[in-house]
Protein backbone atom coordinates (compact mmCIF):
# COMPACT_ATOMS: atom_id res chain seq x y z
CA UNK A 1 0.00 0.00 0.00
CA UNK A 2 3.02 2.47 0.40
CA UNK A 3 3.99 3.58 -2.89
CA UNK A 4 2.22 5.71 -5.82
CA UNK A 5 -1.12 5.34 -6.58
CA UNK A 6 -3.67 7.21 -9.18
CA UNK A 7 -5.90 9.84 -7.54
CA UNK A 8 -9.27 9.05 -9.31
CA UNK A 9 -10.69 6.24 -6.89
CA UNK A 10 -8.22 5.79 -4.31
CA UNK A 11 -8.61 4.15 -1.24
CA UNK A 12 -7.36 2.27 1.40
CA UNK A 13 -7.36 -0.09 4.77
CA UNK A 14 -4.77 0.70 7.40
CA UNK A 15 -5.52 -1.47 10.58
CA UNK A 16 -8.93 0.23 11.98
CA UNK A 17 -8.50 3.57 9.65
CA UNK A 18 -10.05 4.10 6.10
CA UNK A 19 -8.64 6.80 3.57
CA UNK A 20 -9.96 7.36 -0.06
CA UNK A 21 -11.00 9.81 -2.64
CA UNK A 22 -14.04 10.91 -3.51
CA UNK A 23 -14.60 12.99 -6.85
CA UNK A 24 -16.94 15.64 -6.19
CA UNK A 25 -17.92 17.50 -8.66
CA UNK A 26 -14.66 19.87 -10.10
CA UNK A 27 -12.36 18.60 -7.26
CA UNK A 28 -11.79 15.64 -4.77
CA UNK A 29 -12.37 14.99 -1.32
CA UNK A 30 -9.90 13.46 0.85
CA UNK A 31 -11.36 11.60 3.60
CA UNK A 32 -10.09 9.76 6.47
CA UNK A 33 -12.02 7.48 8.84
CA UNK A 34 -11.46 5.87 12.52
CA UNK A 35 -12.61 7.02 15.58
CA UNK A 36 -14.07 10.29 13.78
CA UNK A 37 -14.18 11.26 10.02
CA UNK A 38 -11.30 13.66 8.43
CA UNK A 39 -12.02 15.72 5.36
CA UNK A 40 -9.84 17.92 3.13
CA UNK A 41 -11.20 19.33 -0.03
CA UNK A 42 -8.04 19.06 -2.98
CA UNK A 43 -8.15 21.30 -5.50
CA UNK A 44 -6.77 19.29 -8.85
CA UNK A 45 -7.92 18.00 -11.87
CA UNK A 46 -5.53 15.61 -11.93
CA UNK A 47 -2.53 14.04 -9.68
CA UNK A 48 -0.89 10.89 -8.29
CA UNK A 49 -1.40 9.88 -4.40
CA UNK A 50 1.99 9.06 -2.47
CA UNK A 51 1.73 6.66 0.58
CA UNK A 52 4.51 7.18 2.73
CA UNK A 53 6.10 6.27 6.22
CA UNK A 54 7.55 9.52 7.82
CA UNK A 55 9.55 11.02 10.64
CA UNK A 56 7.28 10.30 13.70
CA UNK A 57 7.52 13.79 14.91
CA UNK A 58 4.64 14.94 13.52
CA UNK A 59 1.42 13.64 15.94
CA UNK A 60 -0.92 14.94 17.78
CA UNK A 61 1.13 18.16 16.68
CA UNK A 62 4.88 18.96 15.78
CA UNK A 63 6.52 20.42 18.45
CA UNK A 64 10.11 18.59 18.11
CA UNK A 65 12.33 17.57 15.75
CA UNK A 66 14.03 14.86 17.86
CA UNK A 67 13.31 10.72 18.79
CA UNK A 68 14.36 9.08 21.96
CA UNK A 69 14.69 5.06 21.34
CA UNK A 70 14.46 3.78 25.22
CA UNK A 71 15.73 0.09 25.10
CA UNK A 72 13.82 -2.40 26.84
CA UNK A 73 17.37 -3.97 28.75
CA UNK A 74 20.21 -1.74 29.17
CA UNK A 75 23.16 -2.37 26.71
CA UNK A 76 26.74 -3.04 27.78
CA UNK A 77 29.41 -2.29 25.50
CA UNK A 78 32.64 -3.50 25.38
CA UNK A 79 36.11 -0.78 25.00
CA UNK A 80 36.63 0.42 21.61
CA UNK A 81 34.41 -2.52 19.92
CA UNK A 82 31.74 -1.66 17.14
CA UNK A 83 28.78 -4.18 16.88
CA UNK A 84 25.29 -3.54 15.09
CA UNK A 85 21.47 -4.20 16.40
CA UNK A 86 17.86 -3.86 15.39
CA UNK A 87 15.93 -1.45 16.82
CA UNK A 88 12.24 -0.71 16.27
CA UNK A 89 10.71 2.92 15.91
CA UNK A 90 7.06 4.25 15.62
CA UNK A 91 5.65 4.62 12.12
CA UNK A 92 3.52 7.71 11.28
CA UNK A 93 2.28 7.81 7.54
CA UNK A 94 1.25 10.80 5.33
CA UNK A 95 -0.32 11.66 2.25
CA UNK A 96 0.87 13.12 -0.52
CA UNK A 97 -0.18 14.77 -3.59
CA UNK A 98 1.69 15.27 -6.79
CA UNK A 99 0.82 17.63 -9.58
CA UNK A 100 2.76 19.60 -11.46
CA UNK A 101 5.81 18.67 -10.27
CA UNK A 102 5.25 19.76 -7.34
CA UNK A 103 4.10 17.93 -3.54
CA UNK A 104 1.37 18.55 -1.14
CA UNK A 105 0.78 17.27 2.29
CA UNK A 106 -2.47 16.19 2.56
CA UNK A 107 -2.60 14.25 6.24
CA UNK A 108 -0.24 12.59 8.53
CA UNK A 109 -1.77 9.40 10.63
CA UNK A 110 -0.17 7.05 12.34
CA UNK A 111 -1.87 3.68 14.55
CA UNK A 112 0.64 4.55 17.56
CA UNK A 113 -0.44 6.78 20.30
CA UNK A 114 2.52 8.99 20.53
CA UNK A 115 4.39 10.04 24.04
CA UNK A 116 7.01 12.58 24.46
CA UNK A 117 9.78 12.79 27.48
CA UNK A 118 12.54 15.37 28.25
CA UNK A 119 15.83 14.26 27.54
CA UNK A 120 18.54 16.13 29.67
CA UNK A 121 17.48 18.48 32.19
CA UNK A 122 14.03 21.14 32.44
CA UNK A 123 16.68 24.10 31.71
CA UNK A 124 18.24 23.26 28.59
CA UNK A 125 17.36 19.74 27.38
CA UNK A 126 15.19 19.22 24.40
CA UNK A 127 11.94 17.28 23.78
CA UNK A 128 11.99 14.14 22.29
CA UNK A 129 9.35 11.85 21.12
CA UNK A 130 9.72 8.70 23.13
CA UNK A 131 9.46 5.17 21.99
CA UNK A 132 10.72 1.78 23.89
CA UNK A 133 12.20 -0.88 21.58
CA UNK A 134 13.89 -4.08 22.59
CA UNK A 135 17.45 -4.47 21.32
CA UNK A 136 17.85 -7.62 18.29
CA UNK A 137 20.74 -9.47 16.50
CA UNK A 138 18.28 -9.81 14.07
CA UNK A 139 15.64 -8.17 12.07
CA UNK A 140 12.26 -8.35 14.28
CA UNK A 141 8.87 -8.92 13.03
CA UNK A 142 6.87 -5.71 12.91
CA UNK A 143 3.38 -4.48 12.04
CA UNK A 144 4.98 -2.32 9.18
CA UNK A 145 2.06 0.11 9.31
CA UNK A 146 3.12 0.40 12.75
CA UNK A 147 6.68 0.02 13.50
CA UNK A 148 9.56 0.38 10.83
CA UNK A 149 12.72 -1.62 12.13
CA UNK A 150 15.99 0.21 12.51
CA UNK A 151 19.74 -0.89 12.10
CA UNK A 152 22.19 0.84 14.29
CA UNK A 153 25.43 0.58 14.70
CA UNK A 154 27.14 1.11 18.09
CA UNK A 155 30.53 2.63 18.40
CA UNK A 156 32.14 2.29 21.44
CA UNK A 157 35.56 4.76 21.39
CA UNK A 158 36.22 5.23 24.88
CA UNK A 159 38.43 2.82 27.05
CA UNK A 160 35.62 1.72 29.50
CA UNK A 161 32.84 -0.71 29.32
CA UNK A 162 29.64 2.20 28.19
CA UNK A 163 26.10 0.91 29.84
CA UNK A 164 23.55 2.16 27.28
CA UNK A 165 20.09 2.77 27.57
CA UNK A 166 18.58 5.28 24.76
CA UNK A 167 19.32 6.49 21.71
CA UNK A 168 18.83 10.15 20.42
CA UNK A 169 18.57 11.30 17.11
CA UNK A 170 17.52 14.02 14.86
CA UNK A 171 14.96 13.04 12.48
CA UNK A 172 15.50 16.14 10.35
CA UNK A 173 18.21 13.91 9.04
CA UNK A 174 16.27 10.57 8.85
CA UNK A 175 15.97 8.72 5.84
CA UNK A 176 13.25 5.92 5.87
CA UNK A 177 12.84 3.38 3.29
CA UNK A 178 9.91 0.50 2.67
CA UNK A 179 9.41 -2.04 0.39
CA UNK A 180 6.39 -4.48 0.78
CA UNK A 181 7.30 -6.13 4.03
CA UNK A 182 9.38 -3.64 6.00
CA UNK A 183 9.87 -0.15 6.41
CA UNK A 184 13.57 0.56 7.41
CA UNK A 185 15.83 3.24 8.40
CA UNK A 186 19.51 3.23 9.96
CA UNK A 187 21.65 4.77 12.34
CA UNK A 188 24.89 4.90 13.75
CA UNK A 189 25.87 6.02 17.21
CA UNK A 190 29.73 6.59 17.80
CA UNK A 191 30.01 6.62 22.10
CA UNK A 192 33.05 8.86 22.73
CA UNK A 193 32.54 9.22 26.66
CA UNK A 194 30.05 7.06 29.31
CA UNK A 195 27.97 9.97 29.10
CA UNK A 196 28.51 11.08 25.57
CA UNK A 197 27.55 9.91 22.13
CA UNK A 198 26.95 10.97 19.09
CA UNK A 199 24.45 10.06 16.59
CA UNK A 200 23.31 10.13 13.27
CA UNK A 201 21.23 8.81 10.22
CA UNK A 202 22.86 6.65 7.73
CA UNK A 203 21.64 6.66 4.00
CA UNK A 204 21.62 3.61 3.05
CA UNK A 205 18.35 0.90 2.25
CA UNK A 206 18.66 -2.36 3.80
CA UNK A 207 18.06 -4.10 0.11
CA UNK A 208 18.35 -2.34 -3.12
CA UNK A 209 15.16 -3.12 -4.10
CA UNK A 210 13.91 -0.56 -1.37
CA UNK A 211 12.17 2.45 -2.40
CA UNK A 212 12.88 5.80 -0.40
CA UNK A 213 10.17 7.57 1.58
CA UNK A 214 9.69 11.31 0.93
CA UNK A 215 10.54 13.07 4.03
CA UNK A 216 8.33 15.78 5.72
CA UNK A 217 10.74 17.80 6.13
CA UNK A 218 12.10 18.01 2.60
CA UNK A 219 8.46 18.66 1.63
CA UNK A 220 7.83 21.37 3.81
CA UNK A 221 11.29 23.07 2.77
CA UNK A 222 12.67 23.18 6.07
CA UNK A 223 16.81 23.68 5.59
CA UNK A 224 18.41 21.07 7.54
CA UNK A 225 22.24 22.40 8.63
CA UNK A 226 23.62 19.69 10.61
CA UNK A 227 23.19 15.49 10.27
CA UNK A 228 24.35 14.60 13.51
CA UNK A 229 23.61 15.05 17.57
CA UNK A 230 25.48 14.76 20.05
CA UNK A 231 23.92 13.36 23.12
CA UNK A 232 25.69 14.99 25.95
CA UNK A 233 23.24 14.78 28.94
CA UNK A 234 23.67 10.44 29.19
CA UNK A 235 23.21 7.83 27.38
CA UNK B 1 9.62 77.58 -9.33
CA UNK B 2 12.97 77.08 -10.22
CA UNK B 3 13.71 80.63 -8.04
CA UNK B 4 12.11 79.05 -5.25
CA UNK B 5 14.06 75.55 -5.78
CA UNK B 6 17.16 77.57 -5.80
CA UNK B 7 16.09 79.24 -3.30
CA UNK B 8 19.24 79.31 -0.36
CA UNK B 9 17.73 77.59 3.20
CA UNK B 10 21.25 78.57 4.81
CA UNK B 11 24.68 78.36 3.32
CA UNK B 12 25.20 76.93 0.07
CA UNK B 13 22.01 74.40 0.86
CA UNK B 14 19.21 75.47 -0.81
CA UNK B 15 15.02 73.95 -1.12
CA UNK B 16 16.08 71.60 -3.65
CA UNK B 17 18.79 70.09 -1.95
CA UNK B 18 16.12 69.81 1.07
CA UNK B 19 13.62 68.27 -0.74
CA UNK B 20 16.36 65.83 -2.47
CA UNK B 21 17.05 64.71 1.18
CA UNK B 22 13.08 64.37 1.75
CA UNK B 23 12.94 61.84 -1.57
CA UNK B 24 15.82 60.18 -0.67
CA UNK B 25 14.99 59.31 2.50
CA UNK B 26 11.22 58.17 1.77
CA UNK B 27 12.73 56.24 -1.04
CA UNK B 28 14.94 54.50 1.47
CA UNK B 29 12.02 53.61 3.31
CA UNK B 30 10.14 52.29 0.80
CA UNK B 31 12.90 50.33 0.20
CA UNK B 32 13.83 49.20 3.74
CA UNK B 33 10.29 48.05 4.18
CA UNK B 34 9.99 46.02 0.72
CA UNK B 35 13.25 44.51 1.62
CA UNK B 36 12.15 43.45 4.74
CA UNK B 37 8.71 42.42 3.67
CA UNK B 38 10.01 40.73 1.21
CA UNK B 39 12.43 38.56 3.59
CA UNK B 40 9.92 38.11 6.56
CA UNK B 41 7.68 36.22 3.96
CA UNK B 42 10.82 33.76 2.48
CA UNK B 43 12.14 33.07 6.20
CA UNK B 44 9.01 33.55 8.43
CA UNK B 45 8.82 29.32 8.29
CA UNK B 46 12.84 28.77 8.13
CA UNK B 47 14.35 31.07 11.50
CA UNK B 48 12.71 31.59 14.82
CA UNK B 49 10.81 34.51 15.02
CA UNK B 50 12.42 36.41 17.62
CA UNK B 51 15.73 36.13 15.31
CA UNK B 52 13.88 36.92 12.20
CA UNK B 53 12.15 39.98 13.38
CA UNK B 54 15.77 41.27 14.64
CA UNK B 55 17.15 40.32 11.84
CA UNK B 56 14.55 42.59 10.12
CA UNK B 57 14.82 45.32 12.37
CA UNK B 58 18.55 45.83 11.88
CA UNK B 59 18.53 45.49 8.05
CA UNK B 60 15.32 47.79 8.30
CA UNK B 61 16.78 50.71 10.08
CA UNK B 62 20.27 49.51 9.01
CA UNK B 63 19.26 50.93 5.47
CA UNK B 64 17.94 53.47 6.25
CA UNK B 65 20.87 54.41 8.82
CA UNK B 66 22.97 54.21 5.67
CA UNK B 67 20.77 56.91 3.57
CA UNK B 68 20.78 59.07 6.13
CA UNK B 69 24.41 59.64 6.27
CA UNK B 70 24.89 59.64 2.69
CA UNK B 71 22.72 62.48 2.60
CA UNK B 72 24.34 64.60 4.99
CA UNK B 73 26.70 66.38 2.86
CA UNK B 74 24.25 67.49 0.82
CA UNK B 75 22.69 68.76 4.01
CA UNK B 76 25.75 70.90 4.44
CA UNK B 77 26.66 68.21 7.13
CA UNK B 78 30.41 67.08 7.49
CA UNK B 79 30.68 63.54 9.53
CA UNK B 80 33.46 64.71 11.55
CA UNK B 81 31.81 67.95 12.62
CA UNK B 82 28.87 66.17 13.59
CA UNK B 83 30.74 64.31 15.85
CA UNK B 84 31.81 67.41 17.78
CA UNK B 85 28.30 69.00 17.43
CA UNK B 86 26.82 65.19 18.76
CA UNK B 87 28.96 65.46 21.28
CA UNK B 88 27.68 68.67 22.70
CA UNK B 89 24.26 67.59 21.43
CA UNK B 90 24.60 64.34 23.26
CA UNK B 91 24.95 65.86 26.87
CA UNK B 92 22.05 68.36 26.19
CA UNK B 93 19.76 65.85 25.26
CA UNK B 94 21.04 62.99 27.69
CA UNK B 95 20.11 65.45 30.74
CA UNK B 96 16.94 66.64 28.86
CA UNK B 97 15.46 63.28 28.33
CA UNK B 98 16.79 61.16 30.95
CA UNK B 99 13.90 58.36 31.28
CA UNK B 100 13.97 58.45 27.22
CA UNK B 101 17.70 57.21 27.47
CA UNK B 102 17.14 54.94 30.70
CA UNK B 103 14.95 52.89 28.46
CA UNK B 104 17.39 52.96 25.81
CA UNK B 105 20.27 51.57 27.90
CA UNK B 106 17.47 49.30 29.55
CA UNK B 107 16.30 48.27 25.95
CA UNK B 108 20.23 47.52 24.52
CA UNK B 109 20.78 45.08 27.68
CA UNK B 110 17.11 43.21 27.71
CA UNK B 111 17.95 42.79 23.90
CA UNK B 112 21.39 41.45 24.53
CA UNK B 113 20.56 39.60 27.76
CA UNK B 114 17.41 37.92 26.32
CA UNK B 115 15.89 37.42 29.76
CA UNK B 116 12.48 37.45 27.00
CA UNK B 117 12.15 36.56 23.29
CA UNK B 118 8.86 37.64 21.11
CA UNK B 119 6.55 35.00 21.20
CA UNK B 120 7.37 34.02 24.85
CA UNK B 121 4.99 33.66 27.04
CA UNK B 122 6.12 36.39 30.64
CA UNK B 123 4.58 37.97 33.81
CA UNK B 124 6.11 41.40 34.13
CA UNK B 125 5.17 43.49 37.13
CA UNK B 126 1.54 41.31 37.16
CA UNK B 127 1.23 41.77 33.26
CA UNK B 128 0.97 38.74 31.88
CA UNK B 129 0.67 37.71 28.00
CA UNK B 130 2.64 37.15 25.05
CA UNK B 131 5.57 39.11 24.02
CA UNK B 132 4.74 40.75 20.89
CA UNK B 133 8.18 42.88 20.45
CA UNK B 134 10.82 43.83 22.32
CA UNK B 135 11.90 46.93 21.14
CA UNK B 136 14.86 49.77 21.73
CA UNK B 137 12.38 51.84 24.10
CA UNK B 138 9.76 49.82 25.07
CA UNK B 139 8.81 46.19 25.52
CA UNK B 140 5.10 44.94 23.67
CA UNK B 141 3.11 42.40 25.10
CA UNK B 142 -0.30 41.03 24.03
CA UNK B 143 -2.33 40.29 27.11
CA UNK B 144 -3.98 36.48 27.48
CA UNK B 145 -7.26 38.55 27.11
CA UNK B 146 -6.12 40.69 23.71
CA UNK B 147 -5.29 43.70 24.92
CA UNK B 148 -2.18 45.91 24.26
CA UNK B 149 0.08 46.68 27.12
CA UNK B 150 3.25 48.62 26.18
CA UNK B 151 6.00 48.43 28.84
CA UNK B 152 8.91 50.88 29.19
CA UNK B 153 12.26 49.19 28.82
CA UNK B 154 13.86 50.43 32.25
CA UNK B 155 10.80 49.23 34.18
CA UNK B 156 11.29 45.51 32.47
CA UNK B 157 14.99 46.28 33.30
CA UNK B 158 14.33 46.72 37.00
CA UNK B 159 11.34 44.40 37.52
CA UNK B 160 11.19 40.75 38.48
CA UNK B 161 10.25 38.74 34.80
CA UNK B 162 9.02 35.56 35.43
CA UNK B 163 9.20 33.38 31.91
CA UNK B 164 7.11 31.00 31.91
CA UNK B 165 8.53 29.39 28.41
CA UNK B 166 12.02 30.17 29.18
CA UNK B 167 12.83 26.21 30.21
CA UNK B 168 11.85 23.56 28.10
CA UNK B 169 9.65 21.74 30.36
CA UNK B 170 7.70 22.80 33.26
CA UNK B 171 5.71 21.01 36.06
CA UNK B 172 2.43 21.53 37.28
CA UNK B 173 0.37 20.26 40.02
CA UNK B 174 -3.13 19.22 41.05
CA UNK B 175 -4.33 18.21 44.38
CA UNK B 176 -7.50 16.02 44.37
CA UNK B 177 -9.02 15.05 47.42
CA UNK B 178 -11.35 11.63 47.51
CA UNK B 179 -13.76 10.02 50.36
CA UNK B 180 -12.01 7.99 53.15
CA UNK B 181 -13.61 5.01 51.98
CA UNK B 182 -12.80 5.33 48.62
CA UNK B 183 -9.29 3.09 47.83
CA UNK B 184 -6.49 5.41 47.61
CA UNK B 185 -4.19 2.77 45.51
CA UNK B 186 -6.90 1.87 42.91
CA UNK B 187 -7.50 6.59 42.41
CA UNK B 188 -3.74 6.51 41.98
CA UNK B 189 -3.54 4.00 39.67
CA UNK B 190 -6.59 5.60 37.28
CA UNK B 191 -4.77 8.86 37.34
CA UNK B 192 -1.39 7.19 36.29
CA UNK B 193 -3.31 5.17 33.44
CA UNK B 194 -4.58 8.86 32.24
CA UNK B 195 -0.84 10.35 32.44
CA UNK B 196 -0.18 7.51 30.38
CA UNK B 197 -2.45 8.13 28.15
CA UNK B 198 -1.73 11.63 27.29
CA UNK B 199 1.19 12.59 24.67
CA UNK B 200 2.32 15.62 26.17
CA UNK B 201 2.29 14.45 29.73
CA UNK B 202 6.07 13.74 29.70
CA UNK B 203 7.43 10.14 30.37
CA UNK B 204 10.76 11.68 31.34
CA UNK B 205 10.74 13.19 34.30
CA UNK B 206 8.45 10.55 35.94
CA UNK B 207 4.99 11.86 36.99
CA UNK B 208 4.18 12.00 40.74
CA UNK B 209 1.07 10.39 41.91
CA UNK B 210 1.26 9.82 45.77
CA UNK B 211 -1.03 10.49 48.80
CA UNK B 212 0.10 13.67 50.51
CA UNK B 213 -2.08 14.59 53.59
CA UNK B 214 -5.05 13.27 55.35
CA UNK B 215 -7.26 16.38 55.04
CA UNK B 216 -10.37 17.45 57.28
CA UNK B 217 -13.25 15.86 54.47
CA UNK B 218 -10.48 13.70 52.06
CA UNK B 219 -7.52 11.76 51.57
CA UNK B 220 -5.47 14.45 49.25
CA UNK B 221 -3.87 12.72 46.33
CA UNK B 222 -0.71 14.99 44.94
CA UNK B 223 -0.28 14.62 40.94
CA UNK B 224 3.00 16.28 39.69
CA UNK B 225 3.61 16.03 35.91
CA UNK B 226 5.84 18.02 33.85
CA UNK B 227 4.95 18.94 30.17
CA UNK B 228 6.65 20.82 27.94
CA UNK B 229 6.39 24.85 28.07
CA UNK B 230 4.51 25.01 25.24
CA UNK B 231 1.81 22.86 26.15
CA UNK B 232 1.09 23.13 29.86
CA UNK B 233 -1.09 24.71 30.16
CA UNK B 234 -3.51 22.96 27.24
CA UNK B 235 -2.46 19.41 28.97
CA UNK B 236 -3.69 20.89 32.40
CA UNK B 237 -6.67 22.04 31.22
CA UNK B 238 -7.67 18.33 29.47
CA UNK B 239 -6.13 15.72 32.36
CA UNK B 240 -7.66 17.39 35.23
CA UNK B 241 -11.66 16.94 33.77
CA UNK B 242 -10.08 13.40 32.92
CA UNK B 243 -9.51 12.22 35.92
CA UNK B 244 -12.56 13.74 37.71
CA UNK B 245 -14.66 12.13 35.39
CA UNK B 246 -13.05 8.65 35.21
CA UNK B 247 -12.52 8.47 38.90
CA UNK B 248 -16.40 9.12 38.90
CA UNK B 249 -16.87 6.39 36.51
CA UNK B 250 -14.80 3.88 38.90
CA UNK B 251 -16.89 4.85 42.39
CA UNK B 252 -14.24 7.13 43.35
CA UNK B 253 -15.78 10.29 44.62
CA UNK B 254 -14.25 13.33 45.43
CA UNK B 255 -16.35 14.62 48.54
CA UNK B 256 -17.93 17.72 49.62
CA UNK B 257 -16.47 19.57 52.26
CA UNK B 258 -18.32 17.71 55.37
CA UNK B 259 -18.38 17.93 59.77
CA UNK B 260 -19.28 15.08 61.71
CA UNK B 261 -20.65 16.56 64.78
CA UNK B 262 -20.72 14.48 68.13
CA UNK B 263 -23.91 15.72 70.93
CA UNK B 264 -22.73 15.53 74.68
CA UNK B 265 -26.65 14.77 75.48
CA UNK B 266 -28.79 13.37 73.12
CA UNK B 267 -31.27 15.19 70.87
CA UNK B 268 -34.93 14.63 70.80
CA UNK B 269 -35.53 15.78 67.39
CA UNK B 270 -39.02 15.38 65.64
CA UNK B 271 -38.01 13.87 62.33
CA UNK B 272 -42.51 13.35 61.72
CA UNK B 273 -43.17 16.70 62.55
CA UNK B 274 -46.78 15.60 63.88
CA UNK B 275 -46.23 18.73 66.60
CA UNK B 276 -48.14 21.75 66.65
CA UNK B 277 -46.36 24.31 64.55
CA UNK B 278 -44.76 22.33 62.13
CA UNK B 279 -48.25 21.09 60.55
CA UNK B 280 -48.39 22.99 56.91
Amino acid sequence: MFGYHELSDFSAEIGKISIRFEKDGNFYRYVREDDGREEKSIFTGSGRVIINPVEPVNLPKEITNFLQIKFDKKFLSEPKFSTEVYLTFPIEIAVFIAAKKSLGLIDVFSLNKPKFTLYGDPRAGIICRYWESGVYSDIPEVDKYREGVMKLRITNSDDEWVEVNSVVLDVYGMKIYYDGELVYSAASMNITSPKVAETRFIERPLRDSMKKALELYVARRIAVTRSKFVMEWGL
Amino acid sequence: MMDVLGYKLYEDVTVYDVLFVVVVMVVATIVAKLITTNLRRALIDKMKRDQLELMLKIIYFGIIVIAFIGVLPTLGLELSGLLVAGGIAGIVIGFASQSVVANLVSGIFLISEKPIKIGDQINIDGVAGFVEDVNILSTIIRTYDGLYVRIPNEKVFTSNITNYVAHIARRFEYVIGIRYSDDAEKAIEIIKNLIEDHPFALKNPEPQVFVDNLGDNSVNIVVRIWAPSTEWYSVKMELLWKIKTELERNGIEIPFPQRVVWFANELKANVEGKEEGWQA
